[in-house]
């Protein structure tokens, strides 16, 4: 979900950068002293609708902030759940070190080397 | 103007200054592009020379299309702003994401001690096996009150459970596993403290 909202607003930073370099286009084509009326259309088109889809989603998300918005810290943590998952990895790792240590006094009692 | 941004401290302050923000831009880009437009169609009359009169459209120009561009990254950083706001605010996804990390975390914990306990019992298995081999060999140095599992065991199995509580903690094998886990680790060391290292016991 939050991903999401994440995604969305870089999608809505893609498309400001396609408003300004549509506006380029446009007054570079105006520039010119033939212009290609096709051309400065579909770039007028391009940047009006990125303009409309940029609006609605700004104000969707600030609609969306409006109401889910307490203005108080959150206070939930992953550090218990961390913690354990840590200790569970210790132990894990510790019982490796011992094997380790118990194959290799194995290793040498049954291969004495001289 | 990074001034006007630092004042509004409450939430719906913030909100309506987002807004704003968000109305202002769109509005200068719209505005500034249009202008540029019509300042591009080519007048047959002018108040002034043609020269004069291109040179102001020159600099108009100019200067609309940098406000066409400061509008543009004022709405990137309006939507920096808004990222921020939503990561630090945005409760239920914060609660979601901190609740998936959570289950993610724990099962992970759990497969660890499953996997943990699963070896446990393969090596007490083992373990109980070769204390079988070693003790009922000439080669074992074990006195009445050192019990090894597999002997412990087999008490266990002929004895009825409370008489349990009446011995030593590390003679009984126990009907726990911690209790089997507490001889494995006791009886080790009554037989290194009793026979020093391995290697003595090994000696005939």
């Amino acid at each position: 979900m939050a991903n999401d909202r994440l995604r969305a607003l870089e999608e809505v930073e893609n498309q400001i950068a396609t408003i300004l370099q549509c506006a380029g286009n446009i007054v570079l084509e105006l520039s010119k002293d033939k212009h290609n009326a096709s051309f400065l259309d579909r770039q007028l088109s391009q940047f009006t609708g990125s303009v409309n889809r940029v609006e609605t989603e700004l104000s969707s998300q600030i609609r969306y902030l409006t109401q889910v918005a307490t203005g108080q810290p959150h206070e939930g943590s992953t550090y218990s759940a961390r913690k354990d998952c840590q200790m569970a990895l210790n132990r894990a790792e510790y019982a490796r070190v011992k094997l380790g240590e118990l194959g290799h006094t194995c290793e040498v009692m049954l291969d004495p080397q001289p | 103007m990074a001034n006007q941004r630092a004042l509004p401290q409450s939430k719906e302050s913030l909100l309506q200054n987002y807004n704003k923000r968000l109305k202002d831009d769109i509005r200068s880009i719209l505005d500034n592009l249009t202008e540029i437009i019509k300042t591009a169609k080519v007048e047959e009359e002018t108040q002034v020379s043609r020269a004069t009169q291109a040179e102001q459209d020159h600099y108009e120009m100019h200067v609309r299309a940098a406000n066409i561009v400061r509008a543009g990254e004022s709405l990137m950083k309006l939507v920096s702003d808004l990222k921020q706001f939503l990561i630090l605010n945005d409760f239920p996804s914060v609660n979601e994401a901190i609740s998936l990390q959570n289950q993610q975390l724990r099962s992970l914990q759990e497969e660890c001690d499953k996997k943990l306990t699963s070896l446990r019992d393969e090596i007490a298995i083992d373990l109980y096996e070769l204390e079988e081999e070693y003790y009922s060999s000439s080669y074992s140095q074990w006195d009445s009150t050192d019990l090894p599992l597999c002997e412990a065991y087999r008490r266990r199995d002929s004895w009825a459970s409370p008489d349990r509580d009446t011995t030593s903690g590390s003679a009984q094998g126990g009907g726990e596993e911690t209790d089997g886990q507490a001889s494995q680790e006791t009886s080790p060391k009554q037989h290194l403290n009793g026979h020093g290292t391995t290697a003595s016991a090994d000696m005939p």
